[in-house]
């Protein structure tokens, strides 16, 4: 069966309006939020894990979104959060702009395709610019939530 | 040869097998690797009429491999240290190259070695490396 975002992107896993202004602490926000929900047991190495991929590339695809992702054992299944932020967030974008939508992905080290077919999935969604609006417009993570089921394929 | 910049050009029906070399490459001259991977319309409209699917159809499942195999080249990339950037575009391939050299100052392009190709060879603002 063709793998879903929404069947990993849990209600409790949504930051309708993250505080924090700079990527890494963009990271670090949504981190904890995932470990209180006790969707991430090791927040530490979690966090480790995003931050070195974000030195060595930029997970701002463009559009106001921002991907940050890794394969890391501090997760025992794929796991997705999503926030957003209502200045935007400097990801280092390849088009030079703010992120507002981000999502963090992430997969045990030995889940690689299921992690390359979410990342896949949800780039593809996120170009879609009514997708993006709708993202943005949303007024709870229910919303969100109806947004990306309707949406996806 | 300057090879601080290097663009690996993806395009449909592209196989995985040069992605570790383009990797260490990468490694070996500390280069920095944009990846794009590019949607032909054309192509798109010949495989639709080949294949008798609607090319929106074609192009959904091309759209979904471009990205796989984007995040596939970006996985193995930053396992290695090399810093990477992805990028998707649709429009003709020899139109995209040329701006994507321009905009990003790449020093070496990398492809693989198909007959498709040799029009992207020819056209390279840059030295091609045909893997």
């Amino acid at each position: 069966m063709a793998l879903k975002i929404s069947d990993f992107l849990k209600s409790k896993a949504i930051v309708m309006e993250i505080k924090a202004k700079d990527k890494i602490e963009v990271i670090n926000e949504l981190v904890e939020h995932m470990v209180s929900h006790k969707f991430v047991k090791n927040g530490e190495e979690f966090v480790k894990a995003l931050a070195k991929r974000e030195n060595l590339e930029s997970t701002g695809i463009g559009d106001g979104i921002a991907i940050p992702h890794a394969r890391t054992n501090a997760v025992q299944d794929l796991v997705l959060a999503f926030a957003r932020s209502p200045h935007g967030v400097d990801f280092s974008s390849i088009d030079g702009k703010p992120s507002y939508l981000i999502f963090l992905i992430a997969s045990p080290e030995n889940k690689k395709s299921e992690y390359i077919m979410a990342l896949a999935k949800l780039s593809r969604l996120l170009r879609k610019q009514t997708v993006r609006e709708k993202l943005r417009n949303a007024k709870s993570p229910d919303e969100v939530l109806t947004v990306i089921k309707q949406n996806e394929e | 040869m300057k090879c601080k910049k290097i663009l690996l050009v993806l395009t449909e029906g592209m196989d995985q097998s040069i992605i570790s070399e383009v990797v260490a490459l990468c490694k070996k001259f500390r280069s920095r690797l944009f990846v794009l991977f590019v949607i032909d319309p054309h192509r798109i409209a010949r495989l639709a009429r080949l294949t008798h699917q609607t090319a929106d159809k074609v192009y959904r499942k091309e759209e979904e491999e471009g990205w796989q195999l984007l995040y596939l080249v970006e996985d193995a990339a930053v396992g290695s240290g090399v810093w990477t950037s992805l990028h998707f575009e649709d429009g003709l391939a020899v139109n995209t190259l040329k701006k994507y050299v321009e905009t990003y100052d790449i020093d070496l392009i990398t492809m693989k070695r198909k007959d498709d190709h040799k029009r992207l060879f020819a056209a390279s603002p840059v030295a091609v490396m045909g893997l």
